[in-house]
């Protein structure tokens, strides 16, 4: 498995663990969301300081297992993936965002759209690095 | 980035120059293994100055690394 390809899945499993682990700690955070508290706020702050720290450090292990492949800029292919991976996530993230925005219609308040978009952008990162996963491994 | 209609001898030349390995080549081109691997196995098209690169290091013509079967226009999609 390529560096690029590991750095693919390490982010792609801490987005998703980090993400429903804080979803889960959150209470119904799509409508019913309280008025911010210094915990909802806490909460955020640690889960995006956690995601840097998790994401870091792995990269430093696979970093210094293959530090030749580390450093090397990417290749055409990797470059046609990645534009390929973003653009995907891109249309994903514009619907998921415009519908977080709808949902002001169906009860959600300012602090539930907050979330959704928040949401939104998670759920277009995990679609941009599943593509790349799923092109790495298609070859 | 699919199976393209695009054949290669690649694996035949990296035989005939002493088991050159796909790294080895990857080095000397300038791209990942990975990606030689992929084209050699027929699943990415390399862009035309890859292609140029990978004949150079084979000291042949583009034409001996990689050909383009006639009942095979408009099959692939390449990329």
């Amino acid at each position: 498995m390529s560096f690029r390809e590991k750095s693919a899945w390490i982010i792609l499993v801490t987005l998703i663990v980090i993400t429903s682990a804080y979803m889960t700690h959150m209470q119904q955070p799509w409508t019913l969301a309280p008025d911010p508290s210094p915990f909802m706020f806490y909460t955020l702050v640690h889960a995006v300081i956690l995601y840097v720290i998790v994401v870091t450090v792995a990269h430093i292990v696979i970093g210094v297992r293959a530090p030749r492949e580390a450093r090397a800029p990417k290749d055409e292919r990797e470059r046609l993936i990645s534009l390929r991976a973003t653009a995907v996530s891109a249309y994903v993230y514009a619907i998921l965002s415009m519908a977080s925005i709808f949902t002001i219609h169906f009860g959600a308040n300012q602090f539930g759209i907050g979330y959704l978009v928040l949401l939104s952008f998670v759920v277009a990162e995990v679609v941009n690095y599943a593509v790349r996963i799923y092109y790495y491994r298609r070859g | 980035m699919g199976k393209t209609s695009i054949e290669n001898r690649i694996r035949r030349l990296r035989f005939d120059h002493g088991e050159m390995t796909q790294q080895a080549l990857a080095e000397r081109v300038g791209v990942t293994r990975q990606t030689i691997n992929a084209i050699e196995l027929g699943k990415y098209s390399p862009s035309l100055e890859v292609a140029f690169r990978i004949a150079r290091v084979f000291g042949v013509g583009l034409e001996e690394v990689f050909s383009y079967p006639e009942d095979g226009a408009g099959a692939g999609r390449g990329g």
